[in-house]
């Protein structure tokens, strides 16, 4: 019993670092300019870096709206709702959240790994020896990439998804072109589109502040292992946050 | 851990020592203790660096040399205990609040610190390692920190290189790009963590040149913590001793000589026998 209290003292005291730890982040990351260099560099990273991984899942995800939606609705003769079908579940539920919990995970893990690595290594000690922020000038930069880079990607997730979906439909299973882009215009509002812009926005720095503080806050003596530690657990912790506040969103948003 | 009883030599430590006649002290420290757990790694350490002096920190592996640096620059708290800094007490400085904060960060100015295993930034030239912290501080041109850094880098014995990243170095070269970046703003105090451990002994006996040769021209005040003895002869004129958490030795380099302390002497006659105990 003592154990399982202490277990939970452990946690307690845990998320309210994490909470301190957070709130500063973010005052730093409103209150003052990241370093451009560093920003532009984790921007790319985090964006750039992600877009091959993100083409390549986005094409078979949209491909298997089509084909697995065609088996379903074709045995009542509804195969022309595909395009509707994934219009909405595509870009409203899909596309965007793979997006956000795939990029997310690789981005997370990434911020993870740096972040622990310069921690294990004392340069983040160093940094602030040099008397500099290292909130400023590395984590502030860090969650600005992360916050606007995975908006971006979940737009993209929506184009190459649903791309992806009509070339399955149309060349595939022999659909009517014309249908399909009718069904999509008709279902699907630029402002769907938006809206898994704006949940990738939110995942975005979620994503990032989880990995950030598991990097940033890795014990030094805790070494190697201790980076693949706090590695795996900003995958992990960011993951489940990704679905949970996506659920969340769509209620507010759909429900 | 290593369990001995050794007394606490008081020579030239506590807070007033070394004042007499010249400027108020670089450092004092005040009965500074510090514990991780129960694990008690400084106990009750009292010393006054002059300004202007190069120390020399002795001591075995293990016995809280780098935590004694760490608590210099406010990177460790102490648990009990003052650090002054220029006579402004480090330790008790919150650094949650903005205030205070500030103040740590203007006596970390101050400093130069030269981290173990060399801390130099992974993602930085070594060139825009030793330019950061100019770029940072001062309001240089490019053109003025170009030709700095290439003498920083000079200095230390590498030519060529600049445009190299840190993990294309060796660990020697490493440790002699984060000194010029340790020297980059030739601060106030530089605190060098081993500096000679990882370099063969020309290169070390190079490094010991040069921080002889930046404290008589710009009256740095070093404070060195190494195993290399033959170092300590060279270039301290202060020697310190620190064992089982308690400087058991700390003085003028011929004082400490002369007066032989078990531990000094074991530590420099390199015997296994002695005060200062492997388990
Ligand atoms: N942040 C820390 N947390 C827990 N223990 C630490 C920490 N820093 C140092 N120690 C412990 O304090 C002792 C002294 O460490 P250190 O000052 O690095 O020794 P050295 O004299 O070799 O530089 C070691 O036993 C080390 O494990
Ligand atoms: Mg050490």
């Amino acid at each position: 019993m003592s154990k399982l209290a202490a277990t939970i003292d452990a946690y307690w005291n845990k998320g309210l670092a994490f909470l301190r730890f957070a709130a500063h982040a973010l005052r730093t990351q409103l209150t003052t300019l990241p370093p451009r260099d560093a920003f532009v560099s984790q921007f790319v990273d985090a964006g750039w870096g992600s877009l091959g991984l993100l083409t390549m899942l986005t094409i078979f995800a949209g491909l298997n709206l089509s084909v697995q939606s065609y088996g379903s609705f074709e045995r009542f003769g509804g195969q022309d709702l595909i395009g509707m079908f994934a219009g909405i579940g595509g870009v409203r539920e899909l596309f965007p959240v793979m997006a956000a919990v795939v990029c997310g995970a690789r981005i997370g893990a990434n911020l993870a790994a740096s972040l622990a690595n310069m921690r294990i290594s004392e340069q983040i000690d160093a940094f602030e020896v040099m008397a500099v922020d290292p909130m400023r000038f590395l984590v502030a930069p860090r969650l600005w990439a992360a916050t606007l880079a995975l908006p971006l990607l979940c737009g993209y997730a929506d184009f190459i998804g649903l791309g992806a979906s009509y070339l399955g439909a149309v060349y595939q299973l022999d659909l009517d072109p014309g249908s399909f882009l009718t069904q999509v215009q008709d279902q699907v509002r630029m402002v769907d589109v938006f809206a898994g812009m704006f949940k990738g926005l939110l995942m975005g720095w979620m994503v990032a502040i989880i990995a950030c503080f598991h990097g940033y806050t890795v014990k030094a003596s805790d070494g190697a292992e201790g980076v693949g530690i706090s590695t795996n657990l900003a995958i992990v912790h960011g993951a489940v946050l990704c679905i949970v506040v996506n659920l969340l969103l769509s209620w507010v948003m759909y429900g | 851990m290593a369990k001995t009883e050794i007394q606490t030599h008081g020579l030239g430590s506590g807070p007033g020592a070394g004042t007499a006649g010249d400027a108020a002290p670089a450092v004092v420290l005040e009965n500074v203790s510090k514990s991780f757990g129960d694990h008690h790694v400084l106990r009750g350490v009292s010393l006054t660096i002059r300004r202007g002096s190069i120390t020399v920190m002795l001591g075995p592996s293990g016995t809280g040399k780098s935590v004694l640096l760490r608590c210099l620059v406010g990177l460790l708290k102490p648990d009990t205990g003052r650090v002054l800094v220029f006579g402004e007490d480090v330790a008790a400085l919150d650094e949650t609040k903005a205030k205070d904060r500030e103040k740590l960060f203007a006596i970390r100015r101050r400093f130069g610190m030269l981290f173990q295993d060399g801390a130099l930034f992974d993602d930085m030239t070594v060139y825009d390692n030793v330019a950061f912290p100019m770029r940072l501080h001062t309001d240089l041109s490019e053109a003025e920190i170009r030709e700095r850094v290439i003498d920083k880098l000079h200095r230390v014995g590498l030519k060529g290189g600049e445009q190299k990243f840190p993990a294309e170095l060796s660990g020697g070269m490493r440790k002699r790009v984060a000194f010029a970046r340790a020297i980059a703003l030739e601060p106030d105090i530089v605190l060098c963590d081993e500096p000679s451990s990882g370099l063969d002994p020309v290169m070390s006996a190079t490094l010991d040149e040069l921080i002889m040769e930046m404290h008589r021209s710009l009256g740095i005040t070093f404070i060195i913590i190494s195993h290399d003895t033959a170092e300590a002869k060279m270039v301290a004129d202060t020697i310190g001793m620190l064992a089982n958490g308690h400087l058991v030795a700390f003085g003028p380099k011929e004082e400490v000589f002369r007066e032989d302390h078990p531990a000094i002497h074991q530590f420099f006659a390199r015997e296994t026998q002695g005060p200062i105990k492997v388990v």
